[in-house]
């Protein structure tokens, strides 16, 4: 092949890559009800756009400025080099904690009978005898597994939808505040929460709900009612610990769905306004369709650790209480009941690798299906 | 940026951080070994802080021990997660804590975990197997010797601990040197007549100290065998078919019906704070004075024994240490012979159990030991927790409440004479290939524990329930792994005797 032919080959693959994730901003914006006449208004001139997917920030950059590359990286090459640099720490890291220790698996068919003072890889594969899916057993034995893998649903049915509903909504209404200071100062009191242990929360929560020194049961008896043993009465607690968890997560949440919505590029809304949209309009037609993706991507990462749960949410706010099993017990807690005392390293990691078959099948599954409606959505 | 510098830093990267992940995973320990003197590392479980000046003590103690046995010991401590963790994981180390509610003893040494030291103990320490006899017995697993007993309370003694300024001065009433559990009744009445918005019996989720130790806990906490007073002791059956637990289980609740015990007893975890209580339970010896100071209280404590003293395979193995198996017999040696240092040299086994004479304590004038205010904040150690407590001077709580320096020769007397001993000390269950169901077992038991103990829930309607589900889990089929092993330990103890009887004939 001609070096000229090569040249105009691969820079056409680069304009062909490049493109990929860039549209016009015509087709994502629908014309506002009663506006169409006025579309070219609203647009503005071509920009394209590409997306660092998951992270809801959307870089703009005109386009003729591209210039052809051909470095080790194929396309993304010298230019990106930079980037590469930066990420390779993370990619480090995952490399040196998430995949070397992969070999792990293995500890969940064997039955781990270590010689004191060998190595690890030697105990593991030399020392200790295979034993099939031996290990799984525990997990079955319990009458009451479809009770806790109901839990553990459940909840994270939940965490899900009311994680994602309530962050977006208090993220469209706080850049709705105009003050600045206001502004921040409920964002703080909101994020706060995420930075206290469990352990603490589970405190916090006991000096409501506590029988005798309790605030709620003193206020039941100041009202002549009288005061419920909380720790006990396994009713209440789905309820408790739905609202507990959204209280300390949903301000967290809250900040990567701000950073989207701060994102969107203000002059849509002017145009908007302009054009006679209300508030709402503007939030069901420029605020939404640009969280999609966000929420998508979320939503896809939450699918795939259904069958995981928070063990301090579970385990430490109700206290370890024996009453409100039947209502708190998910995966991990019953996992760390049934293995705190005898620290048998192969029930846990077959525990953990169901766990993770589970969220990786459906993780997939709901990508797939994302994908099939809207395939800028999903995450790959 | 160029190419080079950019592929440089990438592989400065590499070349630095893979090496780090590897010595990570594979871990590092090295045993050394300088002039001759043998270096240990010894964990141990860990109650409360590290004491403060750990460092000065151990090197203090470590001078000693270089010049009389040529070992020096690296001290470790340990919670019962992390000792778990490490023994599962196959780190090495030397000497290590393990008893029946630490670091499972009986479960490590079936596993082959620690060194068997029925030969070497009598070969290179005669000194020590003949100050530990005759309690080897809880050491023992098929007729072989995997750990050192550390001598301490032995047998347990469970007793209340009364505000005797309330009750005897107060009230009039006299607390007797022994009761029954159920004589405490009257004692708690009368407080809670005074006090109706106060809990006069303490009580965390861990229940009351010591209301299981008439029974021989083959797994514990759910499958027993009674051997207490009156108890026919023959069976190994599950907690919740034990007919004498299951009436302390309808006291507790009984109490806390009453308002004895605090409504949220199954949640808390401690009321050390609350020192307004006027009963608390306690597990202790003859003689122990650690209850009675009422400098600590700000009032007369007075015990009264509700049990005990018991002397099960558990409570035996209450302390002990356990030799690593991949110990070279150098090192088994070294361990033994450090052992038996504590053992046997009051002096040393001070500076273990009190620290630095001068810094950390005083001798009393009878014999007794006195912690200053700096040995009480910075080395204050349970004395089990670096040795055998008998081993060690006695403490004395002040100057005016003195304790008996030879308070040890009394316990131990005692328990030869009064001691009930549970029929089968010699025998451990090997758990393998049913640890699936002992986890499904534990995992149902820790559903109700805490709320049984305290008296929270009642046991006629709970442990119906507990039977189903315990013996859908599998319970049935643990009890008869147990039975055969057990009644095989039975067969070959028989032999044994028989053997001895007809050697001794000839």
């Amino acid at each position: 092949m001609a070096e000229t032919d090569k040249k105009s080959f691969m820079t056409q693959g680069i304009k062909t890559q490049k493109f990929v994730g860039q549209e016009e901003k015509t087709e994502n914006i629908r014309p506002l009800p009663g506006t169409e006449d006025k579309d070219e208004a609203v647009i503005g001139k071509k920009v394209s756009r590409f997306s660092l997917r998951g992270s809801g920030v959307r870089v703009t950059a005109h386009t003729d400025k591209v210039k052809p590359d051909t470095g080790v990286f194929g396309y993304t090459g010298k230019r990106n080099r930079i980037f590469m640099l930066m990420s390779l720490p993370a990619i480090i890291w995952y490399l040196g904690f998430f995949y070397l220790p992969m070999f792990g698996i293995f500890f969940a068919f064997k039955r781990f009978t270590p010689k004191p003072g060998e190595f690890l890889i030697k105990n593991l594969f030399v020392n200790s005898p295979w034993v099939g899916l031996e290990n799984f057993n525990f997990l079955l034995r319990s009458s009451d597994i479809p009770g806790i893998i109901w839990n553990t649903l459940f909840y994270n049915f939940f965490f899900i939808i009311l994680g994602i509903g309530i962050p977006v909504f208090l993220a469209i209404f706080l850049t709705e505040i105009h003050s600045v200071r206001f502004k921040g100062f409920i964002q703080t009191v909101m994020v706060l929460p995420y930075f206290l242990s469990w352990v603490i929360v589970g405190y916090l929560v006991y000096a409501f709900l506590a029988t005798n020194e309790g605030q709620v049961n003193h206020l039941l008896r100041m009202f002549g009612m009288e005061g419920i043993q909380w720790y006990q009465s396994p009713g209440y607690w789905r309820f408790i610990l739905i609202v507990t968890e959204l209280w300390k997560s949903a301000g967290y949440a809250m900040i990567i769905y701000l950073c989207a919505v701060t994102a969107i590029d203000r002059s849509l809304y002017e145009g908007a306004v302009l054009d006679g949209a209300t508030f709402l309009q503007r939030v069901r037609y420029i605020t939404l369709p640009h969280l999609r993706p966000t929420i998508c991507t979320i939503f896809i990462l939450r699918i795939g650790t259904i069958l995981n749960s928070d063990f301090g949410l579970f385990y430490q706010v109700p206290l370890d209480s024996g009453s409100l099993q039947s209502v708190t017990q998910t995966l991990d807690v019953y996992v760390y009941k049934a293995l705190m005392q005898q620290a048998n390293f192969s029930f846990s990691a077959a525990a953990s690798f169901l766990q993770s078959i589970v969220g990786f099948v459906l993780l997939m599954v709901t990508n797939r299906i994302i994908k099939a409606i809207d395939s800028d959505s999903s995450l790959f | 940026m160029n190419e080079g510098l950019f592929q440089k830093i990438a592989g400065g990267f590499f070349v630095v951080i893979i090496p780090v992940v590897f010595l990570l995973l594979s871990g590092c320990g090295q045993k050394e070994n300088h002039d001759g003197v043998i270096k240990l590392r010894v964990v141990t479980y860990q109650g409360g802080d590290i004491p403060l000046d750990i460092k000065e003590v151990m090197e203090a103690a470590n001078a000693v021990s270089r010049e009389k046995i040529g070992v020096t010991v690296d001290l470790e401590f340990q919670t019962t997660e992390k000792i778990n963790l490490m023994m599962a994981s196959g780190e090495y180390y030397d000497m290590v804590f393990t008893s029946s509610w630490v670091n499972n003893f009986d479960k490590n040494a079936s596993a082959g975990l620690y060194y068997d030291i029925t030969d070497l103990v009598k070969k290179e320490t005669p000194k020590l197997y003949e100050y530990v006899d005759p309690y080897w017995t809880c050491a023992g697993v098929n007729g072989r010797i995997y750990g050192v007993p550390l001598l301490k309370d032995m047998g347990a003694e469970e007793m209340f601990r009364l505000n005797a300024d309330y009750f005897e001065g107060k009230k009039g009433m006299l607390i007797p040197e022994r009761m029954k559990l159920e004589d405490i009744e009257p004692f708690l009445e009368a407080y809670k007549r005074d006090h109706p918005d106060k809990f006069p019996l303490d009580m965390t989720k861990s229940g009351p100290a010591g209301y299981l130790n008439f029974l021989e806990r083959i797994v514990n906490p759910i499958i027993v065998l009674p051997f207490g007073e009156g108890q026919e002791g023959d069976d190994v059956v599950p907690f919740y078919e034990c007919e004498e637990l299951v009436n302390r289980f309808r006291l507790f609740h009984k109490w806390y019906q009453a308002g004895y015990i605090h409504p949220d007893a199954a949640t808390i975890d401690s009321t050390v704070a609350d020192k307004s209580i006027p009963v608390r339970f306690g597990v202790a010896w003859k003689g122990y004075q650690g209850f009675s100071n009422p400098e600590e209280w700000g009032f007369n404590v007075k015990t009264s024994i509700y049990d005990g003293p018991y002397l099960s395979r558990s409570s035996e193995q209450g302390a002990m240490f356990g030799i690593c198996a991949a110990c070279d017999e150098e090192h088994a040696a070294a361990c033994l012979k450090y052992i038996e240092l504590i053992s046997t040299d009051r002096k040393f086994r001070d500076i273990l159990a009190y620290g630095i004479e001068g810094k950390h304590f005083e001798y009393l004038d009878n014999g007794t030991v006195l912690r200053s205010s700096t040995g009480r904040d910075r080395y204050n150690l349970m004395l089990y927790q670096t040795g055998p407590s008998a081993s060690a001077s006695v403490e004395s709580v002040s100057r005016t409440f003195l304790s008996d320096p030879d308070q040890w020769k009394g316990v131990f007397e005692e328990y030869e004479t009064e001691g009930i001993q549970s029929a089968i000390n010699g025998f451990a269950y090997d758990r393998t290939g049913k640890e699936d169901i002992i986890a499904a077992l534990l995992a149902i038991y820790s559903d109700y524990g805490a709320e049984l103990r305290t008296g929270t829930s009642d046991p006629d309607v709970v442990l119906p329930e507990i039977k189903r589900r315990m013996e859908a889990a599998g319970m049935n089929e643990l009890l008869q792994d147990i039975r055969s092993q057990l009644s095989e330990w039975n067969s070959r103890k028989e032999q044994t005797t028989e053997k001895g009887k007809s050697d001794g004939g000839n």
